[in-house]
């Protein structure tokens, strides 16, 4: 049986079970835990409405992140500016492919495919969908795993700036691009935080109790 | 006590376990989430590991990571050294950023596992490990050395067209340490953990 049908909650820091039959509104009421003292909740609270705000923040920041370049390369025969797309281009023209496949799914795919899917997730569970429990279950798992690699860009252009500073003529500067993609992989990985995984098995309207 | 209860954090449902706990790995039946590792000498291999973790991490950060020179100019990049020309030309959030992630999440993690595991190897059992814990597990996310390493990565390649790199010792330690901290996070169970901090509590008590 599930925790929730019996009243009991588990604290997520130490994992010990708690009971919380008497509270009357099993949402929004938390407990302090005996063990740890954290405080435990029966879900995350308003896990749907933080969840889907930070995902359209993330979504509002991902243009920019794209549009605006990610790093400035000053050299005696002038400024290159690099968006993501770009450095993409380049690379596969310059004939890294591997290079500018990792960092076509690191920078763009993967950040949108997180999107896409917790804004799915977060619907799913806000319509009380009862099928494809498991494999929505997989896909959050997905998305928990993926969302840090998205900083690879970043890390990119933290180390490019660092080795390519030879005096005032030739160096390289971040770009507004870089501290948008920064604020969206943030964005994302706190709505991954957000969402509470075990709405996916809530209730809902279900006319059979089918597990899938 | 011959059994024990464990609510899966991912789907709410209710699992008994033995206790005592025998060896192996423990699954939640609806949803296969792994719920409890059993396996002998956990604690001996995190102390081992977050020791070599520190020494290693100390390692990655004193010497260069990178060194690359163009005609005759030399330049080398350390996670310092970037933080640090992020932090002059202005871009704040950034240095802050990759400050956390790379260098005060890391080592604040490294630390106090060393420190936790250390205790609890030798014996010692204590209520302050509940801070400790707590903060270990709250800050994990937020390490992202294994990311750090793929964009080096890509940084040679980028470069190594444009000029001469070479990879320091600090290269190479990095290059040790993220499988070392891959394979703690993939071994550490808080389950054990938990019941050795409560027999502090249960002594104090008599």
């Amino acid at each position: 049986m599930r925790g929730i049908e019996k009243s009991i909650g588990s604290c997520p820091i130490c994992h010990q079970l708690l009971d919380f039959s008497k509270e009357e509104d099993d949402g929004s009421a938390f407990r302090y835990c005996p063990r740890c003292g954290s405080e435990v909740y029966m879900r995350k609270k308003d896990s749907l409405q933080r969840s889907v705000a930070l995902v359209i923040a993330s979504i509002i920041f991902y243009i920019p992140a794209n549009l605006f370049a990610m790093m400035h390369v000053h050299t005696f025969a002038g400024t290159e500016s690099d968006t993501i797309i770009s450095g993409i281009i380049y690379f596969f023209e310059s004939g890294s492919y591997l290079i500018a496949f990792v960092i076509l799914i690191a920078s763009v795919v993967v950040p949108f495919i997180k999107m896409v899917i917790l804004l799915y997730l977060n619907y799913s569970v806000h319509k009380g969908v009862c099928k494809s429990r498991q494999r929505r279950q997989k896909l959050y798992q997905l998305t928990e795993l993926i969302g840090r690699w998205s900083m690879v860009d970043v890390y990119v252009v933290s180390i490019m700036i660092a080795l390519v500073h030879f005096g005032a003529f030739t160096q390289i500067k971040a770009g507004a691009g870089a501290i948008y993609f920064l604020l969206v992989v943030i964005l994302t990985m706190l709505a991954a935080m957000a969402f509470d995984p075990r709405l996916i098995w809530d209730g809902g309207n279900c006319k059979e109790e089918k597990m899938e | 006590m011959g059994k024990r209860y464990i609510c899966c954090h991912k789907c709410d449902e209710i699992s008994e376990i033995p206790y005592p706990p025998r060896k192996g790995r423990y699954k939640c039946p609806n949803c296969g989430h792994t719920l409890f590792r059993n396996y002998p000498g956990m604690i001996e291999k995190l102390y081992a590991m977050s020791i070599a973790s520190f020494i290693l991490f100390i390692l990655a950060n004193y010497y260069p990571i990178l060194t690359f020179s163009v005609i005759g100019k030399e330049s080398s990049a350390n996670f310092a050294t970037s933080i640090e020309y992020l932090y002059l030309d202005g871009d704040y959030i950034m240095a802050i950023a990759v400050f956390m992630t790379t260098i005060l999440v890391p080592f604040v993690y490294i630390t106090l596992s060393m420190v936790l595991f250390g205790l609890l190897y030798h014996g010692k059992r204590a209520l302050f490990m509940i801070p400790l814990i707590k903060i270990l597990e709250e800050i994990r996310p937020w390490g992202m050395l294994d990311v750090f390493m793929v964009g080096t990565l890509v940084s040679i390649v980028k470069l190594v067209k444009m000029g001469d790199i070479h990879t320091g010792i600090s290269f190479w330690a990095f290059v040790i340490l993220i499988p070392i901290l891959a394979y703690s996070h993939m071994i550490f169970d808080p389950h054990p953990v938990w019941d050795m901090i409560e027999e502090s509590d249960g002594k104090k008590r008599r």
